[in-house]
C-alpha cells in the first residue's frame, strides 16, 4: 500500500494555442501520428440535437474487423504484403493484450510492424530489438520496417523474420484490422481463413440539461478545463457548482454561465486519423453556423497500444492516459491540450 | 738451533735447582716425546697410514639410484605449444558438413548405447543423468533461446566443446562459435528432445564426466 502512495503516476499536459489558418500548426501532424484511436468525444454547449450531417458522416466511416486467433506471420504473407502493406492502406492492432503483461503487436499504415515482447518471447524470437525505455528488464520492442528492401520476400531479413514468427515464436492474437478501401473487399483471402466479425463505430449521444460551463475557455487554466471536461464526460457535472454539497466542493472553473442544453457525443471503435480529421472539419463547420461559443473534441488512444504519437513507445504503469483535446472556439482559433501518462513520450 | 734446545744446565745452577741434566741421547728421546705429546695428530696426515697400500674393489659396487628420473613426469604441451602446432585448426578441405556426418552417426550410436537404447518407455530421469555426463562431440545442437538474438536458430554438429563455448559446423559449411552462457540448446535424438541450459554447462567435457552437478534452481536468461 505504502509503495503505491509514494510512486503516484504523473502525467504531462502540453498546451498549445494556435489557429486553423496557420499553415504550420501542429494539429494536422499530431492527428496523423496517432494511428490508433479508440474514442472521440464531443461536447457542444447550447446545442440540443446532433447535427444531421454529423450522423451521416459518422455512418460513412468504414467498418473494421475483429479477427480471432490470427498468427502474426500472416502480416508477412506475400499476398498480404502486396495487397495491403505496400500500398499503405492497412493498420492492425492486437486486441485485449495488456501492454505490461502480454505480447502486443501493432501494424502501422506506413508498413512498420512493432512487437512489444516479454523477455522469454524475445529470447525465443531471435530478431534484433531494443530494450523498453520504461521497463528495462522485462520488455523488449522489436520494430521491423516491412517496406524496407531488406525485408522483401526471399531476402535474408525476411526469411529470418518468417522463420522466427512461424517456427521459433508462433505468436497468435486477436486483431482489430482496418483497411482504407474496406476490409471485406480487399482482404478476402485473409478473412476466409480465420474467424472474424465486422464491427462499426458505436455512437452514443447524450443531451445534458442545466450545465454550468465556463463562458470563456481561453481564460481558464488548462488543468481546470481538463478536470471539468472529465467531470462532464463521467456524468458528475450535476453535482458541480453547489459548494455546499457534502461530497465535493469542486466548482466549474472561471467565469461561469448556465447552458440550458449541451450535447455530448462519443464515437468509439477503431478510428483512423482521417476519421478524426473529418470529425474536426464537421465540428468546425457546425460551430460557424450555430450559436455555441465553443466546442471540445477529445481523441482517446488505446491504453494498451504499443505506440504513442510519433511512433514513440507507449507504456502503461497505472496510468496509460494517451489522449488529446481540441478546444475550438468561434473563429479559427483553437487550444490543443495533449495529455500523456508517465510511460509515454510526447511529441514536441 | 738443536744446540740451543738441548743445552746443558750450567754447573753452578745444578746445586741450586737440584736438577741434573740428562745425557744427550736421553735428552733427545725426551724432547721427541714432549713434542709428540704436545703436537696435535691428524689422522689424515698420518704419514704411516698414507704410505701403506690400500686395495680398491672395482666390481660389486652398489648401483646409485637415479633420483632425477623418478621426479620427471611426462608433461603435456602447454597452450602456447598447442597453438603453435595448430592442432585445433581444421584444414580447409575438412571444413565441410558432410565430413562430420559420420561423426554424428557415431555419436548417435554412442548415446543410444549409453542410455541403454532410447525407447519411448525409457525412464526420463535415467536418460537425463546420462546426458549430463555424456560427451557432445558430434551431436547436432540448436540454439533455441538466447539473450543475443543473432545466435537463435543456429544449428550444427558440435566439432569442439570447450569450457565456455561450443564450436559448431553448420550446413552452410561455416564454423560458428556459440558461447554457452545465456543460451539454451536443444539436442534431439530418436524423438527425445532435451533442452540444455548453457549457463549450467560451463565446464570442459572431461570435467563434466567426472564432477557432480549441483542442484540449482532454474534461472531465467
Amino acid at each position: 500500500m505504502s509503495v503505491d502512495v509514494c510512486e503516484a503516476p504523473h502525467c504531462q499536459l502540453v498546451c498549445e494555442n494556435s489557429s486553423f489558418l496557420d499553415e504550420e500548426n501542429s494539429l494536422v501532424s499530431l492527428v496523423q501520428q496517432l494511428h490508433f484511436n479508440y474514442k472521440v468525444s464531443l461536447l457542444i454547449p447550447d446545442c440540443s440535437s446532433a447535427p444531421s450531417h454529423l450522423d451521416s458522416v459518422i455512418n460513412s466511416f468504414s467498418s473494421f474487423v475483429l479477427i480471432k486467433n490470427m498468427p502474426v506471420s500472416e502480416f508477412i504473407d506475400k499476398d498480404f504484403l502486396e495487397t495491403a502493406v505496400y500500398p499503405g492502406s492497412v493498420c492492425a492492432l492486437s486486441y485485449r493484450t495488456r501492454i505490461g503483461e502480454d505480447n502486443c503487436v501493432a501494424l502501422m499504415p506506413n508498413g512498420r510492424l512493432r512487437l512489444s515482447l516479454d523477455r522469454h518471447s524475445y529470447h525465443l524470437l531471435g530478431i534484433e530489438g531494443k530494450v523498453s525505455k520504461f521497463r528495462s528488464k522485462g520488455r523488449h520492442i522489436v520494430s521491423v520496417d516491412l517496406t524496407d528492401s531488406s525485408m522483401a520476400p526471399g531476402g535474408r531479413g525476411y526469411d529470418r523474420l518468417l522463420s522466427g514468427l512461424t517456427c521459433r515464436l508462433p505468436l497468435t492474437s486477436d486483431f482489430l484490422l482496418s483497411h482504407q478501401q474496406g476490409v471485406q473487399s480487399c482482404l478476402k483471402s485473409l478473412l476466409s481463413r480465420y474467424d472474424w466479425s465486422e464491427l462499426r463505430p458505436e455512437v452514443s449521444t447524450k443531451v445534458l440539461h442545466q450545465l454550468t460551463c465556463p463562458s470563456d475557455l481561453g481564460s481558464c487554466d488548462a488543468y481546470s478545463v481538463m478536470d471539468w471536461l472529465g467531470a462532464v464526460d463521467a456524468g458528475i457535472s450535476s453535482s458541480i457548482g453547489s459548494s455546499s454539497s457534502f461530497l465535493s466542493t469542486y466548482t466549474c472553473p472561471g467565469p461561469q454561465r448556465m447552458a440550458t442544453t449541451a450535447l455530448s457525443i462519443s464515437v468509439s471503435g477503431f478510428l483512423l486519423p482521417h476519421h478524426v480529421q473529418i470529425l474536426i472539419m464537421e465540428v468546425r463547420q457546425f460551430l460557424e453556423q450555430s450559436s455555441s461559443p465553443w466546442a471540445s473534441l477529445t481523441v482517446h488512444g488505446f491504453t494498451d497500444n504499443v505506440v504513442s504519437c510519433c511512433e514513440n513507445e507507449h507504456g502503461r504503469l497505472r496510468g496509460g492516459v494517451n489522449f488529446y483535446t481540441l478546444l475550438m472556439s468561434k473563429g479559427h482559433d483553437y487550444k490543443l491540450l495533449i495529455v500523456t501518462g508517465s510511460h509515454d513520450s510526447c511529441s514536441p | 738451533t738443536g744446540s740451543l734446545l738441548q743445552a746443558k744446565v750450567p754447573r753452578d745452577l745444578v746445586k741450586v735447582l737440584s736438577v741434573e741434566s740428562q745425557s744427550s741421547t736421553k735428552a733427545k728421546a725426551s724432547t721427541e716425546r714432549f713434542l709428540k705429546n704436545s703436537l696435535r695428530h691428524h689422522s689424515r696426515y698420518d704419514l704411516s697410514d698414507m704410505l701403506c697400500h690400500k686395495a680398491v674393489v672395482l666390481n660389486y659396487t652398489r648401483p646409485k639410484k637415479d633420483k632425477l628420473k623418478e621426479h620427471k613426469k611426462v608433461k603435456g604441451l602447454n597452450a602456447r605449444q598447442k597453438r603453435a602446432m595448430k592442432i585445433f585448426q581444421i584444414k580447409q578441405k575438412h571444413q565441410s558438413y558432410e565430413v562430420f556426418l559420420p561423426l554424428h552417426e557415431l555419436w548417435r550410436q554412442y548415446i543410444i548405447d549409453l542410455c541403454g537404447g532410447l525407447k519411448p518407455t525409457s525412464n526420463l530421469q535415467f536418460v537425463q543423468q546420462k546426458f549430463l555426463k555424456a560427451d557432445f562431440h558430434g551431436a547436432i545442437i540448436t540454439v533455441i533461446s538466447s539473450t543475443c538474438p543473432s545466435y537463435v536458430g543456429t544449428t550444427g554438429i558440435v566439432v569442439q566443446e570447450f569450457k565456455h563455448v561450443f564450436k559448431l559446423i553448420t550446413k552452410e559449411n561455416k564454423f560458428k562459435v556459440i558461447p554457452k552462457r545465456n543460451c539454451v540448446f536443444s539436442v534431439e535424438i530418436n524423438g527425445f528432445v532435451s533442452h540444455i541450459n548453457g549457463c549450467m554447462f560451463e565446464q570442459r567435457a572431461s570435467e563434466r564426466a567426472t564432477k557432480k552437478f549441483k542442484v540449482r534452481r532454474a534461472i531465467d536468461l
